[in-house]
């Protein structure tokens, strides 16, 4: 076992865990994250994705261990309080899931792309999220949410539009 | 028609309410359930696809640190009863049935078959244990293949069948076939295959048993449609009284068809459970979902189709064969929703179909959305390739076969009247928005640039629920059951059946009980999942929108009355001069009497009332679907192929559908969406493949190839404003449509784009290799059509 330390959400959190232990187990099993999925284990689904030192990263295929000394954001951490960040509120706004359980990863590569790429097109942001696969949607709703959020961040908006 | 008492949520694309809760980590999926003392099990797994099992060593797993327990298959057997197929029980599968046991005892009948399964402190742990299980196989031939398993002489997968047939030949007749075909101008032989399919949702199966030793309880936490079909099975292969089982379900990450019930594994994981004193939990990986979680269609289908020179269809004749694997669950169901929905909503004069099951070394047959979809693409595929031989248009052909909407309507040669079809509409309008005149100009232009675009029609009907049968005894589906309450907190609770694993039906149930009772939308819970408070039911066969939406109209109102009733005596008010809005009861043209429903709860819970005065604000009601009705659409696509490569892609993807009143146009067009890309990926990507020893190819996502946001394309959406034929009740299901009609759509696109290679189609499974074979091979290969002796002469017949 190896005692392994890392800010998750903020927060410096421990463990001591075997070498084999991914990133997402020690998430979901000692930290009580269960938001992060696994969906494949072995790295095409992309529902495990969270963002370690800023970059998005497949969860599934990264050891606990690799991961100290880390900055860890899952998506328990994206907004604070359970709020919801500009890119959800836009997901919520354009009904961008089903069954959800996708949803996290997508969450995370579209924030870490976001980040990066501000300006995207539609095509870029599909690019982006072809490595998540979500099988309820046909991710059109998925993309719409991206682009909304995309738009709303330059406008400089985060609430959200009123449905009802 | 009468009108929802309101209609300020149904109908409007409402946020979800599961969302929230979704987009910030914080649902509630099986494997989020961490309980006290919990173990993990993991399954070892035949590497063979058939063997008997001559013996199965677990000592050296259960000396492993970390695991607590390792069972057999023969060690199941003892903690358990004997039993069939919970499901297949339910649904009354007739004949004699597979006979076999939770995990494999004498032998093994496809690659990921369960031998023995590992209990242990930590999943880690489990799967270490289960490298050290030892099995000694005696390997027996595989049946690899339909044609093998119809061959007398292949090894029987089961003993108590004898052979490898799983549902016998049979063969029923509508109309008069031999006068049909001997009057037609032409008669076509075709043979189309579909392959096999699977469900992938991304969530995989799961569950956690917990047995309570001192109250005799077990409790299974579950992803499953229906948490009473899993409690059934739980308690018949457990033997366990009803009382004693409790089956939970919470968040469920996909399904389409997949969960429902209880899996061989989940009912070991209880047995294990109970027998250690222990919450267990199992949750598959991915091999083994791709593995050995089920799988579905495999079908192919000799087709002989009378026809006019003008391009009438006159009769079908089909004999099909479907490959129901290993345990053949609800492959056996199949053939006979394909004959009763092979007609379509054409006006067939004769209908001849035969089909037979077999059983072969593959993985389970389960549900997979719209099981019976085959029909239609056999149907829409026929038509395409008659018109090709006529040199008739694709929607010319369609729109002069479908039958007209009369009064009385028509009736389906197998018995189904076709009530309020809006076939020929949908077909026009799609026509229309997808502009085939300029598509045709364009793709002139393309094709004189060396480029290939092509498109393709298709149309369906779905009994989502059906029409209501002619003798009007019995609603189309069954009935769906609710119960609803005011609850102190002024909260319309509705406790229903419905498993929804994406379905919305938190959100939706809710716009119409709002409506319908008088509360805004947030004001209304939907309870699901527990088999200790919710009524029996089901989400499958798309009939949560009908069935339930139904029950949940004609509840919400029957609360509504109870409630204004209760009020009444409080108010000294008729009941007839109250009404309900925005969450208050008030005289009508009062708003000064306005008292908050809460209140009115809070009285009947608390006051003291007389004999004549009913103080429960609660009520159940039972639904049986009204007049029912048909969901149906039709679908165009544009696809463009790369000849050089074989790769296709869909460029524009255009539906036209009519699933009656919409509770939730954004949820709608969800399932359509969704539905299309899985239609998508059937055909250009996915296929449960195996090799000649029935050894599985595509165990992971490197194989088994899902479609991503680059494959699928914007999905335009039109609604058709539908035919009423209930009074209240006309929203319909709309789960299984996009599914349905899209590989259709797709490969009659594909056709037409490599028309002038000659290529002609009878699959539905076209990744690039394919498309290629098929462009190298043109014109040599498949048939077309024969002429009846002393008529006209057809080109190219087989």
């Amino acid at each position: 076992m190896t005692d392994i330390a890392m800010t998750v959400n903020g927060a410096t959190r421990t463990g001591s865990v075997e070498a084999r232990k991914t990133l997402a187990d020690f998430l979901r099993d000692d930290l009580d994250l269960t938001g992060t999925h696994v969906g494949c284990e072995h790295g095409v689904c992309g529902a495990c994705t969270v963002i370690v030192d800023g970059r998005a990263v497949r969860s599934c295929l990264m050891l606990a261990v690799q991961a100290a000394g880390s900055e860890v954001t899952t998506i328990e951490g994206l907004a604070p309080d359970g709020a919801l960040g500009t890119l959800q509120q836009a997901m919520w706004d354009s009904h961008s899931f089903q069954c959800g359980f996708c949803t996290p990863g997508f969450v995370m590569q579209a924030s870490a792309f976001l980040s990066a790429h501000p300006d995207a097109d539609e095509q870029q942001i599909r690019a982006a999220l072809s490595g998540n696969l979500c099988r309820c949607t046909g991710y059109q709703s998925i993309i719409d949410g991206v682009l909304l959020a995309a738009r709303r961040s330059r406008a400089g908006i985060s609430e959200g539009i009123s449905e009802g | 028609m009468a009108q929802i008492a309101a209609q300020r949520y149904t109908g409007a694309s409402i946020r979800r309410s599961e969302d929230p809760r979704l987009l910030t980590g914080r649902g509630r999926y099986v494997d989020d359930i961490k309980l006290p003392g919990m173990l993990h099990a993991a399954f070892v797994r035949s590497p063979l696809a058939h063997a008997r099992v001559l013996s199965v060593d677990v000592c050296a797993a259960r000396a492993l640190p970390g695991v607590v327990a390792a069972f057999t298959g023969a060690d199941l057997e003892a903690m358990t009863v004997p039993g069939p197929d919970a499901l297949s029980t339910l649904m009354g599968a007739a004949g004699p049935t597979p006979e076999f046991t939770l995990l494999a005892t004498d032998k093994v009948r496809f690659a990921g078959d369960p031998v023995a399964v590992v209990i242990a402190e930590s999943r880690y742990l489990a799967e270490d244990g289960c490298e050290l299980v030892e099995v000694d196989y005696d390997e027996l031939p595989p049946v690899a293949s339909a044609d093998f398993a119809l061959d007398p002489g292949s090894p029987p997968l089961f003993a108590n069948l004898g052979d490898n047939i799983a549902r016998s030949r049979s063969r029923n007749e509508f109309g008069d076939i031999a006068a049909t075909f001997a009057g037609a101008d032409r008669v076509y032989d075709f043979r189309i295959d579909v392959h096999r399919h699977q469900n992938v949702p991304m969530e995989g199966r799961g569950c956690v048993a917990s047995y309570d030793p001192d109250l005799g309880v077990l409790t299974m936490h579950a992803a499953t449609q229906s948490v009473h079909v899993a409690k059934i099975a739980v308690t018949m292969r457990l033997g366990m009284e009803p009382d004693k089982v409790r089956v939970l379900a919470g968040d469920i990450g996909g399904s389409f068809g997949l969960k429902i019930g209880a899996s061989r594994e989940e009912l070991a994981t209880a047995a294990a459970s109970r027998a250690l004193g222990r919450p267990v939990k199992w949750v598959e990986d991915r091999t083994e979902n791709l593995t050995a979680s089920g799988q579905a269609r495999e079908e192919s289908f000799n087709v002989r189709a009378a026809v006019s020179n003008d391009g009438d269809l006159l009769g079908l004749d089909v004999t099909m064969v479907i490959d129901t694997g290993s345990y053949p669950g609800m492959g056996g169901m199949v053939p006979a929703i394909i004959e009763a929905m092979l007609p379509g909503p054409y006006k067939l004069a004769a209908l001849g179909f035969e089909s037979v099951g077999v059983t072969t070394n593959k993985a389970p047959y389960v549900a997979y959305r719209g099981p019976w979809a085959s029909e239609t693409f056999v149907r829409e595929r026929v038509l395409d390739l008659i018109a090709k031989d006529l040199g008739l248009d694709p929607l010319e052909i369609r729109l002069r076969n479908a039958a007209p909407r009369t009064d009385p309507p028509a009736v389906m040669l197998t018995g189904r009247p076709l009530a309020g079809v809006t076939t020929r509409e949908s077909l026009e309008r799609v026509a229309k928005l997808a502009d085939i005149p300029a598509f045709r100009r364009r793709q002139a232009q393309a094709r004189a640039q060396g480029r290939y675009l092509g498109i393709g029609v298709a149309t369906f009907i779905e009994a989502a629920p059906g029409p209501r049968s002619p003798e009007g005894a019995s609603g189309p589906m069954g009935s769906e059951s609710m119960r609803l309450r005011l609850d102190e907190d002024g909260f319309v609770v509705l406790f229903t059946g419905q498993m929804p694993h994406g379905q919305s039906h938190q959100t939706t149930l809710a716009q119409i009980a709002a409506d319908e009772f008088g509360v805004p939308f947030e004001q209304v819970r939907v309870v699901v999942g527990d088999t200790d408070v919710v009524p029996f039911g089901l989400t499958g066969g798309s009939r949560s929108a009908t069935m339930t939406g139904g029950v949940t109209l004609h509840g919400a109102r029957r609360l509504k009355a109870k409630v204004l009733d209760f009020a009444s005596h409080l108010m000294e008010v008729s009941a007839m001069d109250l009404q309900i809005t925005d969450g208050n009861v008030g005289v009508r043209g009062d708003p000064a009497s306005a008292v908050a429903v809460s209140e009115i709860a809070r009285q009947a819970a608390s006051g003291e009332f007389g004999a004549d005065v009913d103080a429960r604000l609660e009520v159940e009601a039972v639904f049986d679907g009204g007049e029912g009705g048909w969901s149906g659409g039709s679908h165009c696509a544009v696809v463009e192929v790369d000849v050089e490569t074989g790769i296709v892609t869909v460029e524009r993807y255009v539906a036209v559908e009519d699933c009656g009143v919409l509770i939730n146009p954004a949820v709608v067009e969800g399932q359509i969406r969704g539905g299309v890309a899985q239609g998508i990926g059937a055909v250009l990507l996915e296929r449960s493949a195996y090799d000649a020893d029935g050894n599985f190819q595509s165990a992971t996502f490197m194989d088994y190839l899902l479609p991503t946001a680059c494959d699928v394309p914007r999905i335009e959406i039109e609604h058709l404003q539908t035919v009423p034929l209930d009074a209240d009740v006309n929203f319909r299901g709309v789960g299984e449509g996009g599914m349905i009609v899209a590989p259709p759509t797709i490969v009659n696109a594909i056709e037409d784009a490599l028309s002038p290679f000659g290529v002609r189609i009878y699959e539905q499974h076209l990744p690039p290799a394919r498309i290629l074979e098929l462009i190298a091979t043109a014109g040599s290969a498949q048939p077309s059509g024969s002429a009846q002796p002393g008529r006209s002469a057809q080109p190219g017949g087989r």
